[in-house]
């Protein structure tokens, strides 16, 4: 029996997950021993933390030379060790959200602290991997703990309704990504990704094109859950309405990047065993239902939260145009993805896909820094006693919140010209780096419609805008209670939305090098 | 292994088949047994028909208490887990240190989870 | 010995059947059983391809999709009785409050 050499080289991928899933343990150990009365205060702090040490592992992991780890099992690469860092801010945003957020409601344990971090190790394994079973093992670590998550707050129906809705949901679709792994598994007799073309172009050869294309539908259909593409989307928006404020930052931030990493990882390899036609049919129909329906779905919102919720379906749109313009192909072309390295002399098709690849790294990071800052706007503005009427979070809410707190209405502001695309926001330079590599790989007529439906969008984000600055206080309005944490989160994103919209350098330079995929 | 070149395609099952036969005849001797030596002191509740802890005469669609569910939960959990000791425990000598390291990593993971519950209070049945 | 691909057909009747199950039952209980059986179709597909093949990798993938779908299992069960305490039904019709 040959047993497998591992060293150290290849658990360093590993590090920032070790380092969540330590914090984790040691939040869930210590609230036991806690009674009932014993201050909490540590515990958002402690969480923090713990992001901000793994996500500082992570960007050190960012200069790691692409490779396979653990027999191929795993792909370290500066791909991923971006998506952990994405995965690390929105963990150390949500946590201290989620402070102030809990403490509101006299809800704070360490349970749910401790599930944040579970999840986020979860998002960051499923960066890691190149096997199809590996792969579904972190799908599922991250959903169990959002699961638990949706459904922390047991006081009042809601909750318990997003959770069952999220629950079925979910296994639902994972599920559907077991099956179709199981299809591509017996079209090809192996599960790891990097080893995939041959057998597949082999399975093309023989007649086993339907076992092959069910699969790599079935999988595509399964991601397509995960990341609440339409028509896909059905219980999305009553999940995000139902979960704890923090919880559905975390969802429409760290799952969502984690998911769209997982699935360009996988339809990378499949696409160079099939025609790469395929997959751009799939992603490009999805981006467009996904873009148009999600858009207009948010314009009749009068409820923030919800409509925070179809706009995070729209960006999901935005994300798989980005995917679909990695596909772009000559029919019988073969399909392969180039490291930066080798860009020298390769064809314009192969820059357009390394361009895609980074705005997508660059949209997600953006995207995270602004959903999760905006959601925690809400978080502050939201009290429990009028979440089961449904007004907790009315737009009326937000009319004169300029005079009330300019503070938070500024950072509000901020958000929504981010998500709505306008400059001088990460936004804007994230819709300009995505939608430009689209047009490079061709896809002309749907980025003009990704432009027209983000431009019908600006109408719903700015109306929030418009309620801040220019409507009276209403009457009666209730006290607004300030949490130093949640504001700090605040803080924090409106400066990496401001200064990366106006100063985008560094960052463009960071994921110049996150292009880089392991392949092989 | 071609099939065909078997003669007797059951052959292999016939090791299985002694080992329900003793089976059955073992099991047959203790309730015998128990019968032929235990005391016995019958009683109404005793002689009733009997399944799985729950009065077998009244509506079918009575409620149990939660704490079932509860400890159904954390047995799936706990008895699943050891589906991954038996490989371990089938290559121990060829897996080595390294194997025994990473089973104790796997290990103390479980005992954060026993620890946990334990101190929530979930194995207490009297509350 | 059983064809490989009898295997096939009887996983992908299942994965149908579990997938129909969750579409349209009612009951809550029902539905989450319906997703486990798409699991263990899932499964099954896995080990008749495992056995085709003659590699290991897909009676390994059972076992790690078995222990998945137990912790599946244990949060799918424990939000059900969360539900059904915060409303006293499991059915799905009525779980539906939130507004489109």
């Amino acid at each position: 029996m040959n047993l497998p050499n591992l060293t150290s080289a290849d658990f360093l991928p590993l590090l920032p997950a070790i380092i969540l899933v330590v914090g984790a343990c040691i939040l869930l150990l210590s609230e036991v021993f806690l009674s009932a009365h014993s201050s909490r205060g540590y515990q958002a702090v402690l969480s923090t933390a713990t992001s901000v040490i793994a996500g500082a592992v992570s960007l050190t992991l960012l200069t790691e030379p692409a490779r396979a780890v653990f027999l191929g099992f795993g792909a370290m690469d500066p791909f991923s060790s971006f998506l952990t860092f994405t995965v690390c801010v929105s963990l150390a945003l949500a946590s201290l959200t989620a402070a102030g957020f809990l403490r509101k409601r006299g809800a704070e344990r360490g349970e749910f602290y401790a599930l944040m971090l579970f999840a986020g190790a979860g998002m960051s394994l499923l960066g890691l991997s190149n096997e199809l079973i590996t792969l579904f093992v972190n799908v599922e670590v991250l959903s169990i703990a959002t699961y638990a998550l949706t459904s922390y707050l047991r006081r009042g129906t809601r909750p318990s309704e997003a959770g069952f809705k999220y629950f079925i949901l979910g296994a639902f679709s994972s599920a559907v990504l077991l099956y179709g792994s199981a299809l591509l598994y017996g079209a090809t007799g192996t599960t790891l990704l990097s080893d995939m073309s041959g057998p597949l172009r082999a399975a093309m050869a023989n007649n086993n094109g339907a076992l092959v294309y069910a699969g790599a539908v079935l999988v595509a259909a399964g991601f397509s859950f995960k990341v609440a593409a339409v028509p896909f989307h059905m219980w999305t928006p009553d999940v995000y309405e139902g979960a704890p404020t923090p919880v559905t930052a975390l969802m429409s931030a760290g799952v969502k990047a984690a998911a769209f990493v997982a699935l360009v990882r996988v339809f990378i390899s499949v696409g160079s065993g099939i025609d790469a036609q395929l997959p751009f049919a799939i992603f490009s129909t999805l981006a467009l239902l996904t873009m148009v329906a999600g858009n207009l779905l948010a314009i009749p919102q009068r409820n923030v939260k919800r409509m925070l919720a179809y706009s995070s379906i729209a960006h999901a749109g935005y994300l798989l145009l980005g995917v679909a313009a990695l596909f772009v192909s000559a029919p019988g072309q073969e399909f392969k993805l180039l490291g930066p390295t080798a860009l020298i002399g390769a064809s314009p098709e192969d820059v357009a896909r390394v361009d895609a690849l980074r705005g997508i790294l660059y949209y997600l990071l953006a995207y995270t820094f602004t959903a999760v800052g905006a959601f925690g706007v809400v978080s502050l503005l939201e009290r429990r006693e009028d979440e089961e009427k449904g007004t907790a979070w009315d737009l009326e809410r937000f009319s004169g919140l300029a005079q009330r707190r300019p503070g938070w209405a500024f950072a509000m502001a901020a958000f929504m010209l981010s998500l709505a695309g306008i400059p001088p926001t990460i936004g804007f330079i994230g819709k300009l780096i995505l939608f430009r590599a689209a047009v490079d790989a061709g896809l002309v007529g749907l980025t003009i419609i990704a432009v027209l439906s983000s431009a019908a969008g600006a109408y719903y984000y700015l109306r929030v805008v418009v309620y801040m600055y220019m409507r009276p206080v209403p009457e009666g309005a209730h006290t607004l209670e300030r949490s130093w944490m949640t504001e700090l989160a605040l803080v924090v994103s409106t400066v990496a939305v401001v200064l990366l919209g106006i100063l985008p350098g560094p960052l463009t330079e960071w994921i110049a090098q996150a292009g880089t995929l392991f392949t092989r | 292994m071609n099939p065909t070149l078997d003669p007797n395609p059951l052959a292999p099952y016939l090791p299985l088949a002694i080992a329900l036969l003793l089976a059955g005849v073992l099991s047959l001797i203790i309730v015998k047994l128990a019968a032929a030596l235990g005391p016995k002191r019958p009683s109404s509740i005793k002689s009733a028909p009997f399944e799985a802890g729950s009065e077998s005469s009244g509506p079918a669609r009575q409620r149990f208490a939660v704490k079932f569910y509860v400890v159904a939960l954390l047995f799936i959990v706990f008895d699943v887990e050891a589906v991954f000791l038996y490989p371990w425990a089938v290559n121990f000598q060829a897996l080595g240190w390294f194997g025994y390291v990473e089973m104790l990593v796997f290990a103390a993971t479980l005992v954060v989870g026993l620890i946990y519950i334990w101190k929530k209070g979930a194995l207490e049945w009297e509350h | 010995m059983v064809p490989i691909s009898y295997y096939l057909i009887l996983a992908a009747a299942l994965f149908c059947l579990g997938m129909f199950g969750v579409l349209i039952r009612r009951n809550a209980l029902v539905v989450f059983m319906c997703v486990e059986l798409m699991l263990n179709a899932a499964n099954l597909t896995f080990l008749a391809f495992a056995k085709q093949n003659g590699h290991l990798t897909g009676h390994v993938s059972a076992f790690f999709v078995i222990a998945v779908a137990a912790a599946e299992a244990s949060i799918g069960l424990a939000i059900v009785i969360a539900v059904f305490r915060s409303r006293g039904t499991v059915s799905i019709e009525e779980i539906r409050t939130m507004k489109h």
